[in-house]
């Protein structure tokens, strides 16, 4: 276990530091803005948000209300600013003084207090005077939460810079974690976000980090690697509902669909063996459009056809219904992950992850130093499958229902776009840009619809009110996967290795003419 | 036997008992020589020994023999939908599939087209053609092309000429712009990069159709365009459109080859196609043959979504996707890169979708086709005329 750990947070396996720095700058500020002005972000489409700093001020607060209020708005501020100010000035090769850290820091742990100040006020003591006329009943802090989170998060990246510099890992374990941990406990009001958490963050999060294995350990790109999802989803579906009368817990499940899905991965990945790479894209392709088709066709009486199966079970531990508690689901979801994340960064120094590197760069030499392609090929076809049976069986216990329109052509997008944007072949980068991606299209989107449409009504603009934001997801996934192949290949936490792949094209291409072979 | 494979045979002295299981034997191996110098066999010798080369056998002679296969493939399926429905419905079908086969020929063209000159699948490809054929759908509905076609049999004509002509116009600059923004900075890249940027740019041009046209089908008029039966064949009917659309068609092709063999732009496309550093060498400008390249292909992705729309009348949004995929695997049973290939390619995917489907039911000719693609890859990626790609780079 100490081994485990060690080799987990080994500092010559990090990230580009500043990259974590960066994100975690980024997520800090993003926070504390979310925190404070989250009723307007959010308010006009979901329930449970609640107070925030923002209600406060509004009501028009006196005396020393006023006070904390707006010093708790400069803090913000600081923090708000402050990665502006500073990436400008790193723009122009300059660094911040450390001064200037600690007052960031110390503005952060002000604001932090601060905050909890005001919320106790508020919310426990109720002080009418100091805060003008806050609306009654008011029992949801959701925006407080995030309000605290960030500014706590803002104090240990500024106070603790040297450490976020020189343990990446660590820091982003340390700052990230507990914010996937808390979520469900932050957002307990607001089901809609748990269950985006749940549904589309986490289930994504583990796809990625499967395709990853395929397309950035192993340079083989899998364009279809929805099927896995469905054989997973399909399996569990199958072995955990009416249909065949056949109720086997989720936790067999999720292996026996693992298990399954890993069997599918090595017999696709049995008649690609000699291909190259693009031909590879297109049988993966066909193979991915197959699955659902023969689930559409209810091929053996299996799968129900295009209704798909419904009434899956819902695992049920002591006296937790998970169906009526998503967020068990969700810390489920996040633990497996985790397992997940410190097998892949296991394997990734492993030999086999070695294997993996050396056929993604080139697979004559590879095979010439003793490698076994065949075997190192489809391990990665197998265990990359094996994840995504393992998601698939999860998202059919999450929403009970499992029809082959679940698992079409843009879930395999989705997955590569989230792999695409977040730096192919690292696994931070994929966490990274699950969270992204998903954010956007599955929560941003259908809300920011709703959203537009009460705007449109409050301002009479019928055409704001009818736009429909959902129709602009496959825009966004083209965008994003052009985007980002054109100027930063390499995502947006590259992996070194893959950086350097990525961007030498030129030095390849002179190397490409003197053999001949352009 | 035993001993053998796992060689320790030559090494071991004479004499001496054979060790009683594979482990120690292996352990005794060690003893006398290096890891690496004994050939080491996995799982029982006895199945390797027979399943392999069997196995070999067995792969090499499909593979050998894939064109006849296929073929003898075809001619069973259409002899099956004889003994079901009869010669009209055989007659009805190959008629069905010959003018799909047109289509998918047209589409298949521009992908081995791109392939052969970058070596790249043109995802996109499949969504220019039905970007095209809503450029055709907007110009008629909005340039009074319509009316001008239901006018008279010279307005037809003249209908038919501007909306080939603009549309293939517009749909090679398409063509040209896409290569020009998201493929020409990546045309030294790895691999993967202009792979997926080729699935950003087929995702963006449906995403565009997608919020322009909506997510259901869109009724075209130019189904009307050309009406009554040319002849009737027994009781099967072949009407005016069909017959336009496969004149068409062959028309294209033909046009296509005559420029890629007789004139300089095609005799510069097929030596970049050869080589392109050498190419550069002599003189002709890659960039510009490039675009070429696209230009055309698109144009008869263009031309394959008017007489698609003609012949079936309507859109949508995704439609180019299956299409595309479908033809892909044209393109790749006639031997991608292959120009002539690709034409036969599209007839006889054409012919498999059409008479498979019959046969196995509507629901499965998709999967039919992508199982082929699979099929195909696997036994046989050079294709049916192919020359070997596969191997090379």
């Amino acid at each position: 276990m100490n081994r485990l750990l060690r080799a987990f947070f080994r500092p010559t396996q990090k990230i580009t530091a500043t990259g974590v720095y960066t994100i975690l700058v980024i997520a800090a500020a993003a926070m504390v803005l979310l925190g404070w002005f989250l009723p307007w972000f959010v308010g006009p489409f979901s329930e449970g948000v609640g107070f925030s700093p923002q209600d406060a001020i509004s009501t028009a607060p006196t005396g020393i209300g006023t006070i904390l209020l707006y010093v708790t708005g400069v803090c913000m501020l600081i923090v708000l600013l402050s990665p502006f100010v500073e990436f400008t000035l790193r723009a122009r090769h300059r660094a911040l003084d450390v001064r200037w850290d600690m007052v960031r820091a110390a503005a952060s742990v002000v604001g932090l207090v601060l905050t909890v100040v005001v919320w106790i006020l508020v919310r426990w003591i109720n002080e009418e005077p100091l805060f003008g006329a806050l609306p009654n009943g008011i029992t949801t802090d959701s925006a407080v939460w995030l309000e605290m989170y960030g500014f706590g998060l803002a104090a240990i990246t500024y106070g603790l810079k040297r450490l976020v510099l020189e343990r990446p890992n660590v820091m982003f374990v340390v700052g990230v974690l507990p914010f996937g941990v808390l979520l469900p406990l932050m957002f307990h009001q607001a089901p809609a976000f748990v269950l985006w958490a749940t549904q589309s963050l986490a289930i994504y999060m583990l796809l990625g980090l499967g395709l990853n294995v395929v397309v950035g350990f192993a340079g083989l790109l899998d364009l279809g690697y929805a099927a896995f999802f469905a054989i997973g989803g399909y399996a569990c579906a199958s072995l955990a509902s009416p249909i065949h009368g056949v109720h086997i817990s989720l936790w067999m499940l999720i292996f026996i669909g693992a298990a399954i899905a890993a069997t599918f991965g090595a017999i696709l990945g049995a008649p690609t063996l000699r291909l190259r790479g693009d031909y590879l894209a297109i049988v993966t392709l066909g193979f991915g459009e197959i699955i659902p088709d023969l689930a559409t066709n209810n091929v053996f009486g299996l799968t129900g056809g295009p209704n798909g199966i419904s009434g899956i079970d819902k695992p049920v531990v002591g006296s937790v219904n998970f169906g009526f508690n998503p967020q068990w689901f969700y810390w489920s979801l996040l633990f497996f992950s985790v397992v997940v994340v410190i097998m892949l960064l296991n394997m990734q120094r492993a030999r086999i992850g070695r294997a993996w590197v050396a056929l993604r760069e080139d697979e004559v030499a590879a095979a010439a130093t003793g490698i076994n392609t065949t075997t190192t090929k489809l391990l990665a076809f197998a265990i990359g499958a094996s994840v995504s049976g393992l998601a698939g069986a999860f998202y059919g216990a999450i929403v009970s229902i499992v029809s082959p329109d679940d698992f079409q052509f843009a879930v395999s997008i989705a997955v590569l776009s989230i792999i695409v944007l977040g730096g192919i072949g690292n696994i931070s980068g994929v966490i990274l840009g699950a969270f992204v991606l998903t954010f956007v299209i599955f929560w941003a989107l259908p809300n920011l619809q709703e959203w537009s449409a009460t705007l449109g009504h409050t301002f009479n603009v019928p055409a704001i009110s009818g736009i429909d934001f959902t129709r602009y997801t496959f825009i966004l996934y083209g965008a994003a996967l052009i985007i980002m192949m054109l100027f930063r290949p390499a995502g947006l936490l590259p992996s070194r290795a893959r950086k350097v792949e990525l961007e030498s094209g030129i030095e390849s291409e002179s190397l490409a003419a003197v053999q001949g072979r352009a | 036997m035993t001993q053998e494979s796992v060689g320790v045979g030559p090494t071991q002295p004479l004499g001496e008992a054979p060790a009683p299981s594979p482990r120690r034997e292996r352990k005794a191996a060690l003893l006398v020589a290096p890891e690496g110098l004994i050939a080491r066999h996995r799982g029982s010798g006895v199945m390797a020994r027979t399943a392999v080369p069997a196995f070999r056998t067995t792969y090499g002679f499909i593979s050998h023999n894939f064109p006849a296969i296929i073929m003898i493939g075809i001619l069973a399926s259409v002899l099956g939908v004889l003994a079901q429905g009869g010669p009209t419905l055989m007659g009805n079908q190959m008629r069905n599939a010959l003018v799909l086969g047109a289509i998918y020929a047209l589409i298949a063209i521009g992908y081995t087209m791109v392939y052969g000159i970058i070596e790249l699948i043109n995802f996109a490809h499949g969504d220019v053609f039905t970007l095209s054929g809503f450029y055709a759908f907007l110009i008629a509905d909005h340039f009074g092309i319509n009316k001008l076609a239901a006018s008279s049999g010279f307005g037809l004509l003249v209908a038919l000429v501007v909306i080939f002509a603009v549309s293939m116009l517009l749909a090679g600059i398409t063509g040209v712009l896409i290569e020009r923004v998201a493929y020409r900075r990546l045309r030294d890249a790895p691999r993967l990069a202009p792979l997926i940027t080729a699935i950003g740019v087929s995702f963006l041009i449906e995403g565009f159709m997608l919020a322009f046209f909506g997510p259901d089908n869109v009724t075209t008029h130019q189904a009307s365009w050309i009406n009554g039966n040319a002849f009737t064949l027994g009781a099967v009917a072949v009407r005016w459109t069909d017959l336009f659309v496969l004149g068409m068609a062959l028309v294209l092709m033909f046009a296509l080859g005559a420029f890629v063999t007789r004139t300089r732009l095609g005799k510069a496309m097929r030596s970049t196609a050869q080589d392109r550093q050498a190419a550069l060498i002599c003189g002709i400008n890659i960039n510009r043959t490039i675009a070429t390249t696209f230009f055309i292909g698109s144009a008869l992705a263009a031309a394959g979504a008017i007489i698609y729309s003609i012949n079936y009348g309507s859109l949508k949004w995704n439609l180019g996707f299956h299409v595309g995929i479908i033809a892909f695997t044209a393109a790749v049973l006639g031997g991608i890169g292959n120009i002539v290939g690709a034409g036969i390619g599209g007839f006889l995917i054409g012919m498999i979708y059409v008479f498979g489907g019959s046969l196995a039911g509507g629901a499965w000719s998709e999967s039919l086709i992508f199982a082929i693609l699979v099929l195909i890859l696997t036994f046989r990626p050079v294709g049916l005329f192919g020359v070997d790609v596969a191997s090379r780079s």
